[in-house]
């Protein structure tokens, strides 16, 4: 099928590890043929990371597909919307999905079951809704089930991520719904690079946050947490997103992790605090030992120091840990046998043992870059993908003008002339969703049958589902710059939850596409 | 769409100059959703500030560019100690390279600019499924209707 073979161009090679029951979930998803090429296509690219959470989404969809009525539109309807919900979600939602089966393969020593986690969080979410998925709220809460049933994996959580239990329960209501980070992804990405230098080190500061941007940081980091609901892990997360949030930048990093290595032996490695690099830092912080459980969850506290984590093993390797101590605003950087010690070298030192952080996290996000050995190879790899991706996205914008020959693009709406004004608004959204907004106006054109306003409200879903997915770490506002035709081309497309998903499942039998579907109901952000 | 375009890939020649424009148009609905899905990243805020730009018919740099004199610096002192001469000059290369193809990159030191390309490389993955999905959706449509 040319969708296949399509799919087929890209970077499957990650896609070894995808599970069975992704597959086996698009083929249960057998009531049309349609959504199941769908779905093997869709997912054919995801990252290596999303593999739980791809098969989750793909459960997902099947089983609504396996509960809807047999044969017709409003199977159809349902698996297009489910997919496209799923797409949305996998977009918003793989990055925390990401964090969490990371995590859980991080923390997995002694869980060994993350696949499972994340498959049963999904199918608590395919309760109702016809393949849509469900508000952000109970997908969180179906994601945090898993992870609060199992006390024993908190409890390992708590000891091994450097945010160690702290305060948890106020956290727990922190997350609720909040407005939890603005940018899941980068909450998600966050989270995954501290689970990521965790595992390869122990110790997880949260990795790389801007530390200009303590707030951001904290929010997102609320965002990626959310999902965790209580469990200690997200909380001690929080926890630390809060502290990072309420205190501030003037910090310096603590080696977050301090406290929380999560391998033992690695752990006092991850001690090594991430060193003012840039200036940005101010001290230099004493990084705690891995091993010392517990020992500096106020030092994690601190902002965003993820880099410390990482850097540590090799520090921590050279006798960098040092027994616990309580937070301090400053980290203190050993010296290494035999090297120089001022504090230029030093500085130097952990300087660049942060930037091999960010390297080696660079290296578990692009493909192939593990048999990659040396600063250069991998960065042509790093350079090489990108380029790959913008290339992507060049062609399929290409491809998309092909298919839809009557599409109009307006800037105008893209681009509201008061953007900086609208990007402030704008909660995260759905890539694609601007092409969305074209696609309406072509699926505007096809008037008549119920699948195209099942497209039409599923694009407008698509975009929906995102701030839905997303409502945990933010206030969903979703806002869809219209093309002309819609009755208000200026409004906002506001997103609502259940609401709009409903209307959109009735939507997709017929009605005539109207505003209805684009109710504007924008909730403030933030 | 007219049931007797089966599957045109290509429109007929005096499309090709509108197909090219509306792929440009498509693919700068496509830097904006990428720039949106990512408020808080550097990236994202210079992606930003370049469709903008573009779109009010002034496409300059200017503040990429100045940065630039910041950015060798950074740059230059990443790697300088631990690596031989070589090495360092051909991955200072490389990080150039990068920065170039990272909106806002020009402005990064080194380890900021692999926080953000991490970031970015995450974005536009999420995008590129996200718009193949869309027009195997809409390629669905089209049979569909056909």
């Amino acid at each position: 099928m040319e969708k296949e073979r399509f799919f087929g161009v890209n970077w499957q090679s990650m896609d070894a590890g995808m599970p069975p029951e992704m597959n086996s979930g698009a083929a249960a998803a057998a009531a049309d043929q349609l959504p199941n090429s769908f779905l093997n296509l869709g997912w054919e690219q995801p990252m290596h990371h999303d593999v739980h959470f791809e098969s989750a989404l793909s459960s997902l969809v099947s089983s609504p597909s396996s509960n809807a009525p047999a044969g017709n539109d409003s199977v159809i309807i349902g698996e297009l919307i489910g997919r496209l919900g799923s797409i949305c979600n996998s977009g918003e939602v793989s990055p925390p999905s990401r964090y969490q089966s990371t995590n859980t393969s991080c923390y997995s020593t002694p869980l060994n079951s993350p696949p499972r986690l994340n498959l049963s969080t999904m199918d608590h979410q395919q309760q109702g809704r016809g393949g849509v998925p469900v508000p952000g709220n109970q997908m969180a809460a179906g994601k945090f089930s898993p992870f609060a049933a199992d006390p024993g994996f908190t409890e390992r959580a708590a000891r091994f991520s450097c945010f160690g239990a702290r305060g948890y329960p106020g956290l727990g209501g922190q997350f609720g719904l909040p407005e939890a980070g603005k940018l899941s992804r980068v909450s998600s990405s966050q989270s995954l690079k501290a689970v990521q230098l965790g595992a390869s080190d122990n110790g997880k500061e949260v990795p790389v946050s801007e530390p200009e941007r303590p707030e951001t940081e904290t929010r997102s980091k609320f965002g990626g947490e959310a999902e965790f609901g209580n469990s200690q892990e997200a909380s001690s997360v929080s926890d630390r997103m809060t502290a990072v949030g309420a205190e501030n930048n003037a910090r310096k990093r603590k080696a977050a992790s301090k406290g929380k290595a999560k391998g033992a032996p690695l752990s006092s490695s991850n001690m090594n605090p991430p060193k003012p690099s840039d200036g940005e830092k101010s001290d230099a912080k004493r990084c705690k030992p891995a091993e010392t459980d517990g020992a500096d969850k106020d030092a994690a506290v601190k902002p965003k120091t993820e880099e410390n984590g990482d850097v540590g093993r090799k520090q921590g390797e050279e006798g960098n840990a040092k027994p616990p101590e309580p937070p301090k605003d400053y980290i203190h950087v050993r010296a290494r046998r035999g090297q120089a010690t001022d504090s230029h070298s030093l500085a130097e030192r952990v300087r660049r043992e942060k930037i091999s952080e960010r390297m080696k996290l660079l290296q578990d996000l692009v493909p192939g870059c593990n048999k990659v050995t040396g600063k250069a190879l991998m960065l042509d790899e790093i350079i090489n993908y990108v380029q790959s991706l913008q290339r992507q996205v060049e062609f399929l914008s290409m491809k998309l003008a092909a298919l839809n020959p009557q599409l109009d693009f307006n800037m105008e709406t893209l681009l509201p002339k008061d953007m900086h004004q609208a990007l402030g608004q704008l909660p995260q959204q759905v890539y694609p969703l601007d092409m969305a907004s074209t696609a309406f106006s072509y699926a505007q054109q096809l008037q008549g049958t119920p699948l195209q306003s099942l497209v039409t409200n599923s694009l407008d879903v698509q975009g929906s589902l995102n701030p839905l997915e997303s409502s945990l770490r933010r206030p969903p506002t979703m806002q869809l710059p219209r093309l002309d035709g819609f009755a208000d081309a200026t409004s906002q497309l506001g997103n609502l939850w259940e609401d709009d998903l409903q209307y959109v499942v009735q939507m997709g039998l017929g009605q005539s596409q109207g505003t209805t579907a684009f109710s504007s109901q924008s909730m403030p952000v933030e | 769409m007219d049931n007797q375009d089966v599957r045109p890939l290509f429109s007929p020649e005096s499309d090709h100059a509108s197909l090219v424009e509306r792929s440009r148009g498509i693919k700068m609905a496509a830097e904006v959703g990428l720039a949106r899905s990512s408020r808080d990243r550097h990236w994202s805020r210079a992606l930003r500030r370049r469709l903008l730009l573009l779109r009010r018919g002034t496409a300059s740099d200017d503040c990429g560019c100045q940065n630039e004199a910041l950015t060798s610096s950074k740059v230059g002192g990443d790697m300088g100690v631990g690596a031989n001469e070589e090495e360092a000059v051909e991955v200072e290369a490389r990080v150039r390279a990068l920065q170039r193809l990272v909106p806002g990159g020009e402005e990064l030191g080194t380890e900021r600019l692999f926080e953000e390309t991490a970031d970015y490389i995450e974005a536009l993955r999420v995008q590129v499924s996200a718009m193949r999905a869309l027009a195997c959706l809409l390629d669905e449509l089209r049979e569909r209707r056909g």
